[in-house]
């Protein structure tokens, strides 16, 4: 009964050890967080662009200077914001 | 040389003028370079399957690696379902590294420098990804605009974000790719024009900050490869499995 018991924390050990290697092996997912790091600003910065440029577009079409430029970039910043906790919760579903 | 660190962003005609119905299609430099970069992926994947060894060499090697990363990454973000479109993210991947990688060549042309050429590529996927988003779930697939367990009242104004954030998408891609690139080659030339004009007794601190900005270089040049490919995967995802 000892002996078994012995083998088979042995063996958790060592596949534990096994599966720590592997893990470090695993180059790409250092990869993914620097790139998850260029992704974050941009997400931001492009929401609030395109949410503005909407707004500029309908103000053409409706002539109602500047109100809805200014309605969708506030519209935009929040799509932003929604934007960066897409990307924040994605990354930490991964680890 | 030219001093002028945006002067290797020019695109100049290469050979004859074409003109077709009022557009300009001549052959430039930009065009010499996406050619050259399709040519030596093709020459790499080539020269990688040629022979089938158990004990790969270099060239197979490589290309099985590549294999192997995209195939895994596409696996870990879109599941099973995609595996039909690998060979369309295999392709956009190497076409954005090799261009990347080609324009860290002295005297060569990056070709992902330009906005243009980064905005038709995600456009692309844009309107390919929302497609096949529509086919494999009809009108369903609006419900991507509309989260769930929001309060009516909340409703029309979530709305209008989530379509605002979804068409973000491709500007973000697009964006990412072509500001990574031109900044960095920017001041690759900024810090190079530097070491002329500090000559021999100041010139050294610029030229050891140019080495280690191009090793910089390199890595972005890849990873940017890599999130242009990972983000179709994650569109491609959406479009897939729908979550909402």
């Amino acid at each position: 009964m000892k002996g078994s018991d012995n083998f088979k924390t042995r063996l958790k050990i060592a596949t534990d050890k096994l599966k720590k290697h592997s893990n470090n092996l695993n180059n790409d997912e250092n990869a993914s967080f620097m790139g998850s790091a260029f992704k974050l600003g941009t997400e931001l910065v492009a929401a609030v662009a395109v949410g503005t440029i909407i707004g500029f577009i309908l103000d053409n079409w409706f002539d109602t200077k500047p109100w809805l430029m200014i309605f969708f970039f506030f519209l935009g910043s929040a799509a932003g914001i929604l934007n960066v906790i897409k990307v924040a919760k994605r990354m930490q579903e991964k680890e | 040389m030219a001093t002028n660190p945006m002067h290797q962003f020019q695109v100049h005609r290469i050979g004859p003028e074409i003109k077709i119905a009022g557009f300009d299609l001549s052959f430039t430099n930009a065009s010499l370079f996406m050619l050259l970069s399709a040519f030596a992926i093709c020459g790499l994947l080539f020269l990688g399957t040629k022979e089938k060894k158990i004990i790969p060499d270099k060239f197979q090697l490589i290309s099985e690696l590549i294999y192997n990363f995209i195939a895994k990454m596409i696996n870990d973000t879109a599941g099973s379902k995609a595996k039909p479109y690998f060979p369309f993210i295999f392709s956009l991947f190497m076409f954005v590294l090799f261009c990347n990688m080609l324009g860290m060549l002295p005297y060569s042309f990056t070709v992902t420098s330009h906005i243009i050429v980064t905005l038709i590529m995600a456009i692309f996927i844009f309107i390919a990804v929302t497609v096949i988003g529509f086919i494999k779930h009809g009108f369903g697939y609006l419900k991507l605009f509309v989260p769930s367990g929001v309060p009516i009242v909340l409703l029309p104004l979530i709305t209008v974000i989530e379509i605002i954030s979804y068409l973000s998408r491709p500007v973000s891609l697009s964006v990412r790719l072509f500001a990574n690139m031109m900044a960095g080659h920017t001041m690759l030339k900024v810090f190079g024009g530097f070491v002329i004009s500090l000559g021999m007794l100041g010139g050294w601190l610029p030229l050891g900050f140019s080495v280690a900005l191009t090793g910089l270089e390199i890595l972005v040049a890849f990873l940017q490869a890599y999130v242009f490919a990972i983000l179709t995967c994650i569109y491609l995802n959406d479009a897939l499995n729908l979550h909402h």
